[in-house]
C-alpha cells in the first residue's frame, strides 16, 4: 500500500540513492540442469546482486538438490518439491504452489516476481499468485512459438492467461517480441527487448602466436594469415535435432567438402539426427575430413570453437542464438541461416547469412571460405568487438530499468515514452492496478470460454489467498535474514 | 472508456495501417492507433485456431457479443470516478480486514494527471532531442531508444496472413468428398454382410464368392490399366529424357535427385487435392519422388529379371507392377496369384483359431469394439493418397481387419469365419487400391463406383432392417433404403461442402519470421520426416 502513493510522485532527483528491490526469479529451468535459460537466470541474478538488489531464485527440486541452497554472490535458491513431468517442467497444478510460494515471498520480503521461459508452469503459476498477492511481475520469454499446430495453440492460450495480468514482459530479440505480442495479445510498449549476453572472458580466442616465437607449428593455428593450402576448419556446435537444421548440414557437408578440398569439419553435439550425419560420412567416405565429437559440456565449447575458422549454424528457428555470439567472440567467422532473431544478433562483417536452403548454405559457406582465404576478414578483432556489444552487466542495467519502470520509480512518460493525451487509455493498457475487478476484466478478454475459465481460476486463487492469510497470518511469518547487500550501483558505471 | 469504444475498433489491412503510421511518424501510439493494435493482437488470439482451419475472420465484427472485451476495452472505470474504486477488492483486503474493503482510493487521479501532464511536456522535448538517430532492428547496436520502444514502421512488417490460402470451390469439393463417401459405403456394406451372415439370411459362401469374383474382375481391370499406363510412361520418359538430360548432367553422382517420371495424378484430375499438392510442393515432390523411385526400381528389375518378386509375396498384392516388359508382367501376375493362394490357405488354417480367439469376450464388448475400430478405419483412412502409395494408412486397414477378427468370433462355424475374414481383406485391403486406380484412371469409373456403392449400402441396410418374412426378401424396404441413402449422400456431400466453404472465411493463419523455416534440400534422401 505504501508504495502506491510513492509511485505517483515525480521521479526522485538523481542525487538520492537509488532504490533497490527484492527480486524473486522463478523458473522450472535452473542449475544443476545445463541450458541457455538456466545460465541466463544465473548471470542476470549475479549482476543484479552486484547492483545492490536482493535476488532469490525459485525452482523445482532436482534429484540431488532439495531445499535451500546458496550460490556465489549470495543468491538464495529455493528448490521446491514438485513433480517433474516432461523435460524438467513441473506438472501444472494451478493452485497447489500458492501456500509455499506465499511463505517464501513473505519471508524474503519480495517485491518483484520475475518469471522465465514460457514452457515453465512454475513460472506461470508464480506470476498469477504474485499478482493476487499484489506484487509487481515481469516475464522473460526465451523462445519462439508458431501458431499452427495444436501444441502451440495450447501453449499460447496458457501464455495469454498468464500474461493477461503482468506488469512487463522482456523478450530476447525483436522477432521474439513480435511473436510474444501476437501470442499473448500484449501492448507492444509493455514488452522490452533485452538480449542475452555472454561472459566474454570464457570465450576468448587462442592467443596469437608471436611471429618469432614459433619456429614451426605442429598444427596450423587458427590465426591469420591463412595460406591457400592451409587447412580450414569449420566448426558446428549444436544439438542434432531437426529444428537445428541438421538435415541441411547433412546435405551441405559433402558438397562443401567437394568444392573446397582443404576443409575439415568438427561437429560437436548429439541428438537423433546424429545417425544421419554418420551415414552421410560413411556413404561419402569422409571419415578423415569430418570429425564428430559427440555431446560436450558447455565449458568445453570454447575449446572446440577455437579449433576452427568458421562457425556454421544451420538452425531453422532461433529466438536469439547465443551460440553464434560465442563463436564470434572466439574469433570465428559465422555462417548462419537468416531465421528468427539471428539477423539481429551480429553485425554483417562477422556473419554470412544464408537462406535455409541447401544450395544457399553451400554458396554462403563458399563465400565465407573465400573471404577468409583472401584474408579479408579481421577475425582477430571480433573478440573485443563482441565484448563491447554484449555483457551481462548491461543486461542487468536494462532489466533494472524495467523494474524501476513498473515500480514507478522512473516516470511513466520516460518509461513508456508515451505522450500522455488520454488517461483512460493509458490506464487500460499499462496501469496495472491490483483491484480484483480490473484483473478479472483483463482475464475475461482472453476468449469466449477461456475468459470465463480464467476468471474462475483468478477468483479461486484470491480465495486461497484469503484462506492462507487466515490460517497462516503474515504477522506470524518471520523475515529471513538477508545476505549483506552491496552498495547500489550508480547509473554511470558501465 | 466511452470515447474508446465509440471509435471504430477495426482491424484494417496491414498496408493501410502502415500508410497511416507513416503519416504520424513521431507519435508512438496516438490513441486510435493503439486501440487498433490492441484489437489486432487480441484478434490474433482467435486466430490460434487457424491450424485447424478455424479461426476468426480478419475484420472484427463489432456487433459480436464478446467484442468489447479486448484489452483496450477492459480499462478500469474508476479513473474518472474515484468513488467507484472504494468498493473494489484488492490484495491488501485479504489481510487488512479492519476497514472493508478499502480505506481509500489508491490514486488521486487529478494529481496524477497534472503531474503527468507536466512531465509529458518536459519529456517530449527531451525525447525529441535524444531521438535523432534512426531506430534499427538490431540487438548489437547500442541504441538511444528505450528497450520497449516500438518502431511504427518496422514492427510486425513481416507478418503474413493466410499466405497459402486456397479458396475452395463448390463442385470440386463435392467431387473430392466422394472419396469419403466410398469408404463409408464400403464399411456399411461390410457390416451389412456380417449381419446377413450372423442372422443366417445370407450364405457366407455366396458373400465370399461374389466378393472374390468382384476382386478377380477388379484385378484384371487394374492389371490392364497398369499395363496401359506403363506403356504411356515409357513413351513419356523417352520424350522427357531428352529435355532433362541437360539438367541432370552436373548431378550425376546423385541418382535420387533425378525425377524421371512426372507425377501422374497432378495432371489428370483438376481437383482441390491436386491443388493442395501444388500448394504444398514438398508433398508433391515426395510423391513424385516415390514414383521416380519405383521407376528407378523398374529400371533395375529390367536388368536383373524380377527375381525379387518371388520373395515378398504378400505385399505384392498392393504393389503396382513396375516393369513394362511382357515377361516381367507375367512374372508379377504369377506372383500375385501365388500370394493370393497363400493368403487363402493361411486364412483357412487360421479360421478355427480366429473363431475362438475372442469368444470369451461378451457380445456387448465386441459390438462396441468393432464400432470403434470401424470408426477408426473411416477417420484414419488415407483419402488423399495417390496411386503410388505403397501401404496407405496402415492404422486404418489394421483397425478394419481387427474389427473383422473380433466380429468373426461371434459366428458359429469355421466356414463363416473364413468367409468373413477373407471378405474383409477384399473390402479393406484390396478394394481401396482398386478404387484409387479407378479414380486416377477416369472420372467416369469413379462416379460409377460411388453410385453403385451408395445403392449397395442403402439397399443392404434397407434389406437388413426390413426383416425377413417367410423366405421372401423385403424388396420394398430395400428400395426405400436405396432412396434414403441417395438422398442422404447428396445432402451430406453438398451440405458439408457448403459448410466448409462457409467456414473458410474464418481461416486466419499467421506466419512470420518466428516460424520454423522449411529447409529446401535437393537430395531428398536425408529428409524423411517432417
Amino acid at each position: 500500500m505504501d508504495s502506491k502513493p510513492a509511485q505517483q510522485l515525480p521521479s526522485p532527483p538523481a542525487k538520492m540513492p537509488r532504490r533497490t528491490y527484492n527480486i524473486a526469479m522463478v523458473s522450472d529451468f535452473f542449475f544443476p540442469q545445463p541450458g541457455g535459460v538456466e545460465s541466463h537466470i544465473y548471470q542476470l541474478a549475479t549482476k543484479l546482486v552486484d547492483r545492490g538488489h536482493k535476488v532469490i531464485i525459485i525452482t523445482h527440486a532436482y534429484e540431488d538438490r532439495k531445499g535451500i541452497r546458496w550460490l556465489t554472490n549470495g543468491i538464495k535458491v529455493f528448490h521446491v518439491p514438485f513433480a517433474v513431468i516432461y523435460r524438467s517442467a513441473t506438472f501444472p497444478t494451478v493452485f497447489s504452489f500458492f501456500p509455499l510460494f506465499r511463505n517464501i515471498i513473505l519471508r524474503e520480503r519480495i517485491e518483484i516476481v520475475h518469471g522465465h521461459a514460457s514452457l515453465s508452469s512454475l513460472c506461470q503459476e508464480a506470476i498469477l499468485h504474485a499478482r493476487t498477492m499484489g506484487l509487481r511481475t515481469v516475464f522473460t520469454d526465451h523462445s519462439l512459438v508458431g501458431f499452427a499446430d495444436a501444441a502451440s495453440i495450447l501453449t499460447n492460450k496458457l501464455l495469454k492467461f498468464t500474461l493477461s495480468d503482468v506488469d512487463h514482459v522482456i523478450c530476447v530479440s525483436h522477432t521474439c517480441k513480435e511473436n510474444t505480442v501476437l501470442r499473448a495479445a500484449l501492448d507492444p510498449l509493455m514488452v522490452s527487448v533485452i538480449p542475452n549476453a555472454l561472459v566474454s572472458a570464457n570465450f576468448k580466442p587462442l592467443p596469437r602466436p608471436e611471429p618469432g616465437s614459433l619456429p614451426f607449428t605442429q598444427h596450423p593455428l587458427p590465426a591469420h594469415p591463412l595460406g591457400p593450402s592451409d587447412t580450414l576448419t569449420i566448426v558446428v556446435v549444436s544439438r542434432l535435432f531437426y529444428n537445428k537444421g541438421t538435415d541441411l548440414l547433412t546435405a551441405a557437408i559433402p558438397r562443401i567438402l567437394e568444392n573446397h578440398p582443404n576443409t575439415r569439419f568438427v561437429i560437436a553435439g548429439s541428438g537423433p539426427k546424429a545417425i544421419d550425419l554418420e551415414q552421410m560420412i560413411e556413404q561419402n567416405v569422409l571419415q578423415d575430413k569430418v570429425e564428430m565429437l559427440g555431446s560436450i559440456r558447455h565449458e568445453k565449447v570454447r575449446d572446440v570453437m577455437v579449433r576452427g575458422h568458421i562457425y556454421l549454424h544451420p538452425s531453422l528457428t532461433e529466438a536469439f542464438g547465443t551460440v553464434i555470439v560465442e563463436a564470434a567472440s572466439c574469433g570465428l567467422y559465422v555462417v548462419c541461416t537468416a531465421v528468427g532473431g539471428i539477423p539481429e544478433v551480429l553485425p554483417s562483417h562477422m556473419t554470412v547469412f544464408a537462406k535455409p536452403e541447401e544450395n544457399d548454405l553451400v554458396a554462403a559457406t563458399g563465400r565465407a571460405i573465400g573471404a577468409l582465404r583472401a584474408n579479408k576478414v579481421r577475425t582477430e578483432k571480433f573478440h573485443e568487438q563482441v565484448k563491447t556489444m554484449y555483457s551481462w552487466t548491461n543486461v542487468a542495467k536494462r532489466t533494472e530499468r524495467v523494474y524501476r519502470g513498473i515500480f514507478g520509480d522512473i516516470s511513466d512518460d520516460e518509461f513508456y515514452g508515451y505522450d500522455v493525451g488520454n488517461e483512460a487509455h493509458w490506464s487500460a493498457t499499462r496501469g496495472r492496478n491490483f483491484a480484483l475487478i480490473d484483473r478479472l476484466k483483463r482475464y475475461y478478454g482472453c476468449g469466449v470460454w477461456a475468459g470465463k475459465l480464467f476468471c474462475l481460476c483468478v477468483v479461486i486463487d484470491y480465495l486461497i489467498f484469503v484462506l492462507c492469510e487466515w490460517i497462516w497470518p503474515r504477522k506470524q511469518i518471520d523475515f529471513a535474514r538477508d545476505w549483506p547487500r552491496k552498495p547500489p550501483a550508480s547509473d554511470d558505471d558501465e | 472508456m466511452s470515447s474508446l469504444t465509440s471509435q471504430s475498433l477495426k482491424v484494417i489491412p496491414i498496408a493501410a495501417r502502415k500508410a497511416e503510421r507513416t503519416q504520424q511518424p513521431n507519435r508512438w501510439y496516438p490513441d486510435g492507433q493503439a486501440s487498433r493494435v490492441c484489437a489486432m493482437t487480441s484478434n490474433s488470439d482467435h486466430g490460434l485456431g487457424l491450424g485447424l482451419g478455424l479461426g476468426l475472420e480478419l475484420e472484427l465484427d463489432l456487433d459480436a457479443p464478446h467484442r468489447g472485451l479486448t484489452r483496450s476495452a477492459t480499462l478500469p472505470l474508476e479513473i474518472h470516478s474515484p468513488r467507484v474504486g472504494r468498493s473494489h477488492l484488492a490484495p491488501e483486503d485479504a489481510f487488512n480486514t479492519a476497514s472493508p474493503p478499502r480505506r481509500k482510493s489508491t490514486f488521486d487521479p487529478s494529481a496524477v494527471n497534472d503531474s503527468r501532464r507536466m512531465r509529458s511536456k518536459l519529456g517530449s522535448r527531451s525525447r525529441s532531442r535524444r531521438r535523432r538517430r534512426n531506430w534499427k532492428k538490431l540487438l548489437w547496436v547500442n541504441q538511444s531508444y528505450p528497450d520497449n520502444y516500438t518502431d511504427q514502421a518496422t514492427f510486425l512488417e513481416n507478418l503474413q496472413r493466410n499466405p497459402r490460402l486456397q479458396p475452395y470451390e463448390f463442385w470440386p469439393l463435392v467431387a473430392d468428398s466422394t472419396v469419403i463417401l466410398q469408404q463409408t459405403c464400403s464399411v456399411t456394406i461390410f457390416v451389412v454382410c456380417f449381419v446377413g451372415i450372423f442372422q443366417e439370411r445370407v450364405s457366407p459362401v455366396a458373400v465370399v464368392g461374389w466378393g472374390s469374383f468382384g476382386t478377380l474382375v477388379g484385378w484384371l481391370l487394374w492389371d490392364w490399366w497398369v499395363g496401359q499406363e506403363d506403356e504411356d510412361e515409357v513413351l513419356q520418359r523417352r520424350h522427357s529424357n531428352r529435355s532433362r538430360a541437360a539438367r541432370e548432367q552436373p548431378r550425376k553422382d546423385r541418382p535420387h535427385s533425378a525425377i524421371l517420371g512426372t507425377n501422374p495424378s497432378a495432371g489428370t484430375s483438376v481437383t482441390n487435392l491436386a491443388a493442395a499438392e501444388r500448394a504444398y510442393p514438398q508433398l508433391a515432390m515426395r510423391q513424385s519422388h516415390s514414383v521416380s523411385a519405383t521407376s528407378l526400381q523398374s529400371g533395375a528389375s529390367q536388368a536383373s529379371t524380377a527375381a525379387r518378386n518371388s520373395s515378398d509375396s504378400a505385399e505384392e498384392l498392393h504393389q503396382r507392377p513396375s516393369s513394362p516388359h511382357r515377361g516381367g508382367r507375367m512374372n508379377l501376375r504369377l506372383g500375385t496369384i501365388k500370394s493370393a493362394v497363400l493368403i487363402y490357405f493361411t486364412l483357412l488354417g487360421l479360421s478355427p483359431i480366429l473363431k475362438s480367439l475372442t469368444r470369451s469376450t461378451s457380445s456387448d464388448s465386441i459390438w462396441a469394439m468393432s464400432f470403434w475400430l470401424l470408426a477408426i478405419n473411416i477417420f484414419f483412412y488415407d483419402y488423399s493418397g495417390g496411386v503410388g502409395v505403397k501401404f496407405p494408412a496402415s492404422l486404418s486397414t489394421n483397425a478394419a481387419l481387427m474389427a473383422s477378427t473380433v466380429l468373426a468370433s461371434r459366428l458359429p462355424s469355421t466356414g463363416q469365419v473364413f468367409s468373413l475374414t477373407l471378405f474383409s481383406i477384399e473390402v479393406f485391403g484390396l478394394f481401396p487400391v482398386f478404387r484409387r486406380y479407378a479414380r486416377h484412371q477416369s472420372w467416369k469409373y469413379h462416379v460409377t463406383i460411388s453410385t453403385l456403392l451408395v445403392i449397395g449400402a442403402g439397399g443392404g441396410v434397407g434389406l437388413i432392417l426390413g426383416g425377413e418374412k417367410d423366405g421372401v426378401w423385403p424388396w420394398k424396404s430395400g428400395l426405400l433404403g436405396v432412396l434414403v441413402a441417395v438422398v442422404i449422400a447428396i445432402v451430406a456431400m453438398g451440405g458439408c461442402s457448403w459448410w466448409l466453404i462457409g467456414l473458410q472465411k474464418y481461416k486466419n493463419a499467421i506466419n512470420g519470421p518466428w516460424d520454423q523455416a522449411r529447409p529446401i534440400i535437393i537430395s531428398r534422401r536425408f529428409w524423411d520426416d517432417e
